[in-house]
């Protein structure tokens, strides 16, 4: 763990690869070489990734790219994928409607 | 705020479990799901269950699907569908989307099932139109009767994707070719010879380079893998194809218990984020509690068993069982699971190269390569005898816990003893009378009638078939044998569906004598 934090840690360069233009997250259309150049850009945790990207950030909810870009850029930091840290799990957990979301239930209130 | 005793998050066949024994003891219960349909997975799974008669072993999955759900129902369990939990809050607030309304619940006990979701890979045009997930296949053709295409390829080798192929040739599909990275077939062997034998090639140490199509699939090409999942060059092989299933694995739908506060650890042996938790799914949360998949990767029915210990734990938790009938109530529980994790394919053996059977026989390669056990690898199973008149040939090679053939034939002609997960083997002292139960018995199709000389040249094979057109009495064709390969010509004599085979038929053909211990299936002339 204290291994993938330690910023001081060098990575090398980017290296362009045959297949970075393929999309991996979907929803948002990220590509393999965005995610790539992002890690060597200084994002080194999930949470920083998919705010820098929005990876995940779709639809699904990243259950379909989740574990494609943990792979990518544990790869590029040279480290073994179940150490870095998923990405925080917020509310909603699924996507939904604004319309919806603010919508709170009146049923029986706080007096129940 | 609405408040239960438990509160339940999905409805699959854990969270039913554990409501199931909530409710018993007197629980106010309700289980949310987000699909219209409760059931989870089961009401997909139209194959017969593996185990023992506790496991709810020969019975489908969605009729296991259907007994949970009445009984949860007579007991008083709610259980809302289109129900979708959107977090989990401190103190067991839960905070679910019902219609167009955000509801907020409090349970004093919460049981998360949530489950898993399908893994993907990528390749050069995974993201066309006919490139699907093998449960996406499963809800097309299963829930809504859809067929998922005409030509497909299935990735994945597990028992996600064997079963799931052998439901697409049912569907009417064509499997082009079945492709794993692995160099041998990940699931059991019984399922990969039932689909093997309708002539379904398996590529091992193969996989997906790329999909072609401009809008959607039109083929596919694999290519062989070194063993460091290398392409090696001047290996593709194309396929004309409309559909790319994929069954790579599961990953846990853990991000509630994440979002609760519950300690997680990335443990790739459970199929990544999962929960902390002990054997009866209770969390570092007091009060939060696990069952199946969501806390590591494994079956539906050991997922209901791990539903009713969550549900029994909650029980304790929250005072309407004393501790020493929780003790008592979970031994057995722990029985049945031990049960189910035993054999080859355990969690404990997970990723270990077994050789030999527990017997101390030589394991087929040629079935974890192929997929269909070879002829000269057949007659050393003790399954395999020969004798005069009709005798079952149990084609059950690996130890998995599985043992309904063993009660299903009324004349004790089979035996597998107290250990589940031993080979069946033939009792020499019984007699067969030909009924059929074992074929039908046999949620791995591996059993077979043989009379290998009916005093004309000619021998019976009576195998399980469950797939429509049926073939009448009389209709001519091709014996196809273990592999595939056409073996000689055949014809139906006889076809049994009884209510007690549980819509497996049986189709009986006769063949030239020399090959009764060979021909394994039938394609009648017209396909």
């Amino acid at each position: 763990m204290s291994n993938v934090i330690d910023r001081s840690r060098e990575i090398g360069p980017y290296i362009p690869a045959p297949d970075d233009d393929r999309i991996i997250c979907r929803c948002e259309e990220v590509t393999q070489g965005e995610i790539r150049r992002a890690v060597h850009e200084g994002m080194w945790t999930m949470t920083e990734i998919r705010r820098y990207l929005r990876t995940g950030m779709g639809l699904c909810q990243g259950q379909t790219c989740g574990k494609l870009v943990k792979g990518i850029v544990a790869r590029e930091l040279g480290v073994p994928m179940a150490a870095l840290e998923p990405a925080t799990s917020r509310v909603p957990m699924r996507p939904i409607e604004m319309r919806v979301f603010a919508n709170e239930a009146k049923e029986g209130g706080e007096h129940e | 705020m609405k408040r239960y005793d438990l509160i339940v998050v999905g409805a699959g066949p854990s969270g039913l479990s554990a409501a199931i024994e909530a409710a018993k003891r007197g629980l106010r219960t309700v289980v949310f799901d987000e699909n219209e349909k409760p059931g989870g997975q089961l009401f997909k799974q139209i194959h017969k269950f593996f185990g023992s008669r506790e496991h709810r072993a020969k019975i489908r999955g969605y009729v296991i699907g259907q007994q949970l759900l009445e009984e949860a129902d007579s007991l008083g369990v709610e259980v809302r569908l289109n129900a979708t939990v959107i977090g989990l809050y401190q103190d067991k607030e839960v905070v679910v989307k019902l219609a167009d309304e955000v509801v907020h619940c409090k349970g004093d006990a919460i049981i998360i099932a949530t489950g898993a979701a399908e893994n993907m890979v990528t390749f050069e045009g995974w993201t066309l139109p006919g490139v699907i997930g093998a449960g996406a296949a499963q809800t097309m053709m299963n829930l809504h009767g859809i067929k998922p295409g005409q030509r497909v390829l299935m990735l994945g080798s597990g028992n996600v994707g064997l079963v799931v192929s052998f439901q697409l040739l049912q569907c009417g599909c064509e499997v082009v070719a079945l492709v794993d990275a692995a160099p041998k077939i990940g699931g059991y062997g019984v399922h990969a010879a039932k689909i093997a034998r309708t002539g379904v090639p398996f590529y091992l140490s193969h996989t997906i380079v790329r999909a072609e199509g401009d809008d959607c699939v039109t083929g596919v090409t694999i290519a062989k893998v070194d063993e460091h999942f290398q392409f090696i060059p001047g290996t593709e092989k194309k396929f004309e194809v409309d559909t790319i299933c994929l069954a790579v694995g599961l990953s846990p739908m853990s991000q509630l218990l994440k979002m609760a506060g519950c300690k997680m650890e990335d443990n790739p042996r459970r199929g990544g984020q999962v929960p902390i938790c002990d054997a009866y799914g209770r969390t570092s949360l007091a009060g939060v509690f696990v069952a199946g998949d969501v806390s590591g990767i494994e079956e539906a029915s050991s997922a209901m068993i791990e539903g009713r210990m969550a549900g029994i734990a909650a029980c304790e938790y929250l005072g309407f069982m004393e501790k020493e009938e929780l003790a008592a109530q979970l031994a057995s529980q722990e029985r049945a699971l031990d049960g189910l994790r035993q054999g080859m394919f355990a969690p404990q053996n997970r990723g270990r190269a077994v050789a030999e059977t527990e017997e101390g026989i030589a394991v087929s390669a040629s079935l974890l390569r192929h997929g269909y056990i070879s002829d000269d690898e057949i007659e050393r199973f003790p399954g395999i005898t020969h004798r005069a008149g009709v005798h079952p040939v149990m084609e059950c090679t690996q130890n998995i816990p599985c043992n309904p053939c063993q009660d299903a034939c009324p004349k004790g002609c089979i035996s597998i003893g107290a250990n589940i997960t031993s080979l069946p083997v033939v009792v020499e002292s019984a007699e067969c009378m030909n009924c059929g139960m074992c074929v039908a018995s046999c949620s791995g199709q591996a059993i077979f009638l043989v009379e290998e000389d009916c005093g004309d040249d000619t021998a019976t094979v009576t195998l399980p078939y469950e797939f429509l057109p049926l073939p009448a009495a009389g209709t001519k064709g091709d014996a196809l044998g273990r592999s595939g390969q056409r073996v000689c010509e055949a014809e139906v004599v006889g076809v049994r569906s009884a209510k007690a085979f549980d819509k497996t038929n049986l189709l009986t053909i006769k063949v030239p004598k020399e090959y009764a211990m060979k021909a394994r299936f039938f394609r009648s002339m017209h396909n």
